[in-house]
């Protein structure tokens, strides 16, 4: 019983880290891929049309992503700062809060779950109906043609989505804030001038960056390896999913420690708020 | 077509197999998939300008070993060799240039679903060479598609074609960059007689009109029959069968002649006839019964 027990659990170890390998090595190529087509005027076309894909059709629902972070923010943090007497510095918390943590990380997850699953539902389904088999059997290599597009496009207009993104919180924010809530506005500005850097704003767009590439590489990996059917497909557009916002939650996590050891070196003393 | 820029069949080291042996060698090839033995041991050569039809059961590796012949998979041990040149242990950028030589004919045609007729038959092409607006690309695509008669579809999507349809537009891709030589995965399988018949048709025009080497894999004897110069039966793994259809169609192993008749062994029947006298007697267990 015992060794049965050890030996399943030894197994799926195994299994556990053949799977992270593999997929460590289909990350890699795909980045390798995406560098290379950079210099390929013949993936131009496959480039554009997934930048339209992922950017241009996304650009609606991360908006309206963003304007609710800021209101939501807005009303959740005016009654603790009136309390105070502070509600004058309610722009500074909102518009600190959106370009650095919920307006990069909530765009991100809005995406995996925008194009990330219609990623891995188009490329899944390439596979089981041997797709991805044909373009390699006509001398082409899947991962230059169908994942580093992808890559590419993910990992340059999620910066710029999370700039959509942040606009908007700022200007939901506003809204609740100076028209809803009666703050005056010269502060309200005047607060947030003082209180969010270029610094912070920087941070969320480099967010960004990672995110599109963690989204799309992970997307793009699942739908290459789902197993066979309908059932296979959808499970894979699932694991996908929870897979990047595991992962963009984590990086998140982990850029945030990065980024304050950085500020903390390059501008000792000074308080990030 | 004009600024044509050939991709060139990189020159490897020639192995211990001339490439006078045959167009494609398997060299003892084993395949395994986790436990699973799919090949085992398994030698042959393809005969330039002839078609092999390779038959067998379900399951047995068919398919598997066809795939071999490409690259799309790799041996677990064994060679593989292309005009003499080994590609089973090439990087899969050389493999790329390799299978501009081949074509290859997928079960369910494997056509891109995003694209147009038009748009599938000229992916190759548009990999493969520098082609502009004034290449000639429209009489390539209407010339591949008359020789699968089709021209006029160039528009369509796939999702507007029938199973029949879909493999002639399959079979004019793999066409498109004129191989050497075209691998079909169970061309008639889903197709009705006449259907399958076209299918049988196009292969043997294939073969005598362009000279070009074919590989079949199919299960379907009366396709095998018609389109093979020489057919190789293969049984868990192993080739049992291999010669002309006369030779095929009078081997005395049992395996062989049950599988060109089509008869269910014995062991099968017993298995099939399991439970079958309560089956006459009620057709669901009296539990389940309202």
């Amino acid at each position: 019983m015992v060794e049965s027990v050890l030996g399943s659990f030894g197994a799926k170890t195994i299994a556990d880290i053949n799977n992270i390998g593999r997929a460590a090595r289909f990350i890699w190529a795909g980045l390798v891929a995406s560098f290379r087509n950079l210099f390929h005027s013949k993936y131009y076309q496959l480039i554009w049309t997934q930048m339209y894909i992922i950017g241009v059709r996304s650009v609606s629902v991360i908006m309206v992503t963003g304007a609710f972070v800021g209101m939501t923010l807005a009303i959740q943090t005016h009654g603790t700062l009136a309390s105070v007497g502070m509600e004058e510095r309610l722009g500074v918390l909102i518009n600190i809060s959106v370009v650095k943590e919920f307006g990069p990380v909530l765009a991100a997850v809005m995406l995996a779950g925008r194009i990330g699953g219609a990623l891995t539902a188009e490329l899944g389904t390439m596979k089981v109906t041997e797709q991805i088999e044909a373009v390699r059997s006509m001398g082409t290599d899947p991962i230059r043609h169908l994942v580093a597009p992808r890559v590419l496009a993910c990992l340059l207009l999620t910066p710029i989505l999370i700039i959509y993104a942040d606009l908007l919180g700022i200007i939901g924010g506003y809204y609740m804030s100076v028209v809803q809530l009666g703050i005056n506005s010269r502060a309200y500005w005047t607060f947030s001038a003082t209180g969010v850097e270029f610094w912070d704003l920087s941070i969320g767009v480099i967010k960004g960056f990672f995110f599109g590439g963690v989204i799309a590489s992970i997307s793009c990996y699942k739908g290459f390896h789902c197993r066979e059917g309908a059932e296979g497909v959808g499970r894979a557009c699932t694991e996908a999913f929870v897979a990047s916002f595991i992962s963009i939650l984590a990086l998140n996590f982990a850029m945030g420690v990065i980024f304050k050891a950085i500020y903390n070196t390059l501008w000792p003393g000074v308080s990030l708020l | 077509m004009t600024e044509k820029e050939l991709i060139n069949i990189p020159v490897f080291d020639n192995g211990p197999v001339s490439k006078d042996d045959g167009i494609i060698v398997i060299k003892n090839v084993t395949k395994k998939f986790g436990n699973l033995l799919v090949l085992d041991n398994i030698s042959m050569a393809i005969e330039p300008g002839k078609t092999t039809v390779i038959i067998g059961p379900s399951g047995c590796g068919k398919t598997v070993l066809i795939k071999h012949m490409i690259g799309l998979l790799r041996p677990t041990t064994g060679k593989v060799y292309f005009k003499g040149n080994r590609i089973d242990n090439i990087s899969e950028d050389e493999l790329g240039k390799v299978r501009t030589n081949y074509g290859f004919l997928f079960q369910g045609g494997a056509l891109f679903d995003s694209m147009s007729v038009k748009e599938n038959i000229l992916f190759p092409v548009k990999q493969h060479y520098k082609v502009n607006k004034n290449s000639g690309l429209d009489d390539l695509v209407k010339i591949k598609l008359a020789l699968v008669g089709m021209d006029g579809f160039q528009e369509y999507f796939p999702a507007n074609l029938s199973g029949g349809q879909k493999k002639r537009v399959a079979l004019a891709r793999a066409i498109a960059l004129n191989p050497e030589i075209i691998l079909y995965d169970e061309p008639t399988t889903g197709l009705d007689p006449i259907r399958s018949d076209i299918i049988n048709e196009l292969i043997l025009k294939l073969k005598n009109g362009l000279g070009l080497t074919s590989v079949v894999v199919t299960h379907d004897m009366k396709s095998a029959y018609k389109v093979a110069d020489r057919i190789i039966m293969l049984h868990h793994g192993k080739i049992i069968a291999d010669g002309d259809a006369d030779h095929i169609e009078n081997h005395s192993h049992p395996a062989v002649q049950q599988f060109i008749k089509g008869q269910v062994s014995e062991d099968d029947l017993a298995v099939i006839r399991m439970g079958g006298e309560e089956l006459k007697s009620q057709f669901l267990p009296e539990d389940f019964r309202q």
